[in-house]
């Protein structure tokens, strides 16, 4: 008997021994080998620059670890920091290469191929030939479609914790020793096999210039993207969160592609070319048995008679209808009770 | 009683039908009309920012009012909610409640450090938990207590101490206000009526001639010493100006706060190059090493 609950004191100890190794492992998580954190770790390190603009200097310990740079070591991205205080500290170049070797190729890790596949697509700076494009600043640079992407797992836990399933973590500790790694190497993956943001981000990311007026006026764009895909089915689940819808990259880049060689509309080549947008809508996810006219829908209709006529008139007939119905009758129901509350005060009277 | 009820019905019906009414416009007739009136706007607004060919129009709206905006993060278990800023590649995940308490904020903002490039960013830091006269006033002689408490930004009331074990550095929601002497009372040294002061001049400033204006700023800064404290004065094993274990800090996180890696970083803060000291795990030359890298 006595043993018995030695026995279970035992386990107790090794469970909890089990837990706080498991929980060292995670905060151990940070790169922070410069210790930069020792003042970074402040939310109130910033200071206003001279342009007004505030620059905060603090950087969120626990979201960074839980971020897909959370093994990049703090001087990985910012090399020519090696003083304090810190003098002429340059912008980061995303294009680095860093001291993470990549699996399959044993190569330093480095963003450059990204910077490839960006100067063959339509938000490249320089055109076809070679020269820089009108406006050039108004085409976008790394952090202006990126922040620092935090892991996603594939799944969520009654929308309250990610779903990271301890069954699938026990069959990777049969190979694998080092929980930091097995950690990383479940939410890298789980984190890729669907969008690290969702529709409604990265909607909002594509609206920053999309839905500028002064931009689209510069460059002659049709629509304003943004608002009027909002104004589609697949914009209002987007707006309540359906993860099960297509957002702007689904619609935008050719299948299997990266989403950074964005081509233009008119491009033979590009899936939003008018005879191969039927490709997108096709895919096995969303609607693999669409006729060919179905790629015809208006997926950008603005209430505009000049540049969506039939949405326009569709929309105002269904409004004048609407209101033209149901305005008269509740005009009708409230002269009927006034005309109950008057007779009333006839009768009291008589 | 009969004849009043029915007429309490019906006048309620008339209201609702009214609201129904209302309703139906707004999303029928209304939303037409408002959204013509809209492009019509955007139209104008579309063709003058063109002509301005991407000068955007610097007002005080849009730089001040409309740059406090939030931006939402859908990670599908939780909603990352912070603060936008443009161009930050970093998560913030966390919210500076204001300083309701302080009027020297009222003037000087949140981020009042700002003349010397040196120290500036690290005086800002300070400023997140520790209130303006910790360092800005110097209590001499009887007023002199060595006391310090803690209070609530939000609140502006003295408050237990916020450290906690799982609580990140800084993460307070809580300043560190000096007590001191005054009035042959041990009270704050931000009393009430100092702040009352304030508020009133802020209030009637405009109304106020110059000698009046300085007059006023004259005995607001009364306090307000020549000389700041020095990092020193806390960052150092003996005599700190701070209570830091009396303001609730572990041991643990004093030892940190007056170890070699803080004092010395400060006392070499000039001609500081990253020493090897502040790449903890590694050994000397590993560290030399990285350095050289």
């Amino acid at each position: 008997m006595r043993c018995k609950k030695l026995l279970k004191y035992a386990a107790g100890i090794s469970a909890f021994v089990w837990v706080a190794v498991l929980f060292i492992f995670c905060e151990a998580r940070a790169a922070d080998i410069g210790n930069c954190l020792l003042c970074h770790k402040y939310p109130g390190l910033s200071r206003i620059d001279e342009n007004g603009d505030l620059k905060l200097l603090f950087i969120n310990e626990s979201v960074f670890n839980n971020s897909v740079h959370a093994n990049v070591k703090c001087e990985g991205c910012h090399p020519d920091i090696k003083k304090i205080p810190h003098e002429n500290v340059r912008k980061v170049d995303c294009m680095l290469e860093c001291h993470i070797i990549e699996p399959s190729s044993e190569k330093k890790f480095s963003h450059k191929d990204v910077e490839t596949f960006l100067s063959r697509s339509v938000h490249s700076k320089i055109d076809k030939e070679g020269k820089p494009k009108k406006y050039p600043e108004d085409y976008p640079d790394c952090k202006d479609c990126h922040d620092n992407p935090l892991y996603r797992p594939l799944s969520f836990f009654k929308k309250v914790r990610p779903g990271i399933s301890e069954i699938v973590l026990g069959r990777c500790r049969v190979c694998h020793k080092k929980d930091e790694f097995i950690f990383r190497f479940y939410n890298h993956i789980t984190t890729r096999l669907h969008a690290i943001r969702s529709p409604k981000n990265i909607a909002e990311v594509c609206a920053k210039c999309h839905e500028d007026p002064a931009l689209v006026a510069r460059h002659g764009l049709s629509r304003k993207a943004v608002s009027s895909y909002a104004e589609t089915f697949h914009g209002k689940a987007a707006n309540y969160l359906s993860e099960g819808i297509p957002d702007c990259l689904n619609c935008h880049v050719n299948i299997g592609e990266s989403v950074h060689q964005m081509l233009s509309h008119k491009n033979p080549e590009s899936i939003t070319f008018k005879d191969n947008k039927i490709k997108s809508c096709r895919m096995i996810d969303c609607h693999p048995h669409a006729s060919a006219k179905l790629a015809k829908y208006d997926v950008h209709p603005e209430f505009d008679k000049e540049k969506s006529p039939m949405e326009y008139y569709f929309t105002a007939f269904f409004l004048i209808l609407t209101g033209g119905t149901l305005l008269p009758l509740a005009g009708i129901m409230f002269l009927d009770l006034g005309r109950r509350l008057f007779s009333r005060k006839k009768e009291d009277k008589e | 009683m009969k004849a009043f009820l029915t007429k309490l019905y019906i006048v309620s019906f008339m209201v609702l039908t009214l609201f129904f009414m209302v309703l139906t416009w707004n999303l029928t007739f209304g939303k037409l009309i408002e959204e013509q009136s809209r492009r019509k706007s955007d139209d104008q607004a579309d063709s003058l920012k063109a002509l301005a060919d991407g000068k955007e129009e610097q007002s005080f709206k849009k730089i001040i009012l409309e740059g406090d905006e939030k931006v939402k993060h859908y990670l599908g278990y939780r909603v990352l909610e912070e603060m936008k800023l443009e161009g930050h590649f970093h998560h913030i995940d966390y919210e500076m409640e204001p300083d309701n308490r302080s009027t020297c904020v009222e003037c000087h903002g949140d981020i009042p450090h700002d003349a010397k490039k040196e120290i500036r960013a690290f005086g800002n830091m300070h400023s997140a938990f520790i209130a303006c006269e910790t360092c800005h006033v110097r209590l001499e002689g009887d007023q002199k207590t060595g006391a310090f408490k803690w209070y609530g930004r939000k609140t502006g009331e003295i408050i237990p101490s916020p450290i906690k074990e799982d609580l990140a550095p800084g993460f307070y929601h809580a300043k560190i206000i000096p007590f001191g002497v005054i009035d042959g009372k041990l009270q704050r040294i931000d009393t009430q009526s100092q702040i009352d002061f304030a508020r009133e001049y802020q209030k009637s400033e405009k109304t106020l001639s110059d000698p009046q204006k300085a007059k006023a700023k004259k005995i607001i800064h009364k306090f307000v010493a020549e000389k700041a404290y020095v990092c020193e004065d806390c960052h150092r094993g003996k005599d700190s100006l701070l209570p830091f274990e009396n303001l609730g800090y572990s041991k643990k996180r004093v030892d940190l706060l007056v170890s070699s890696e803080v004092v010395g970083m400060i006392r070499d803060y000039t001609k500081f190059f990253v020493p090897e000291m502040l790449h903890p795990g590694l050994s000397e030359t590993e560290a030399k090493k990285l350095e050289k890298q």
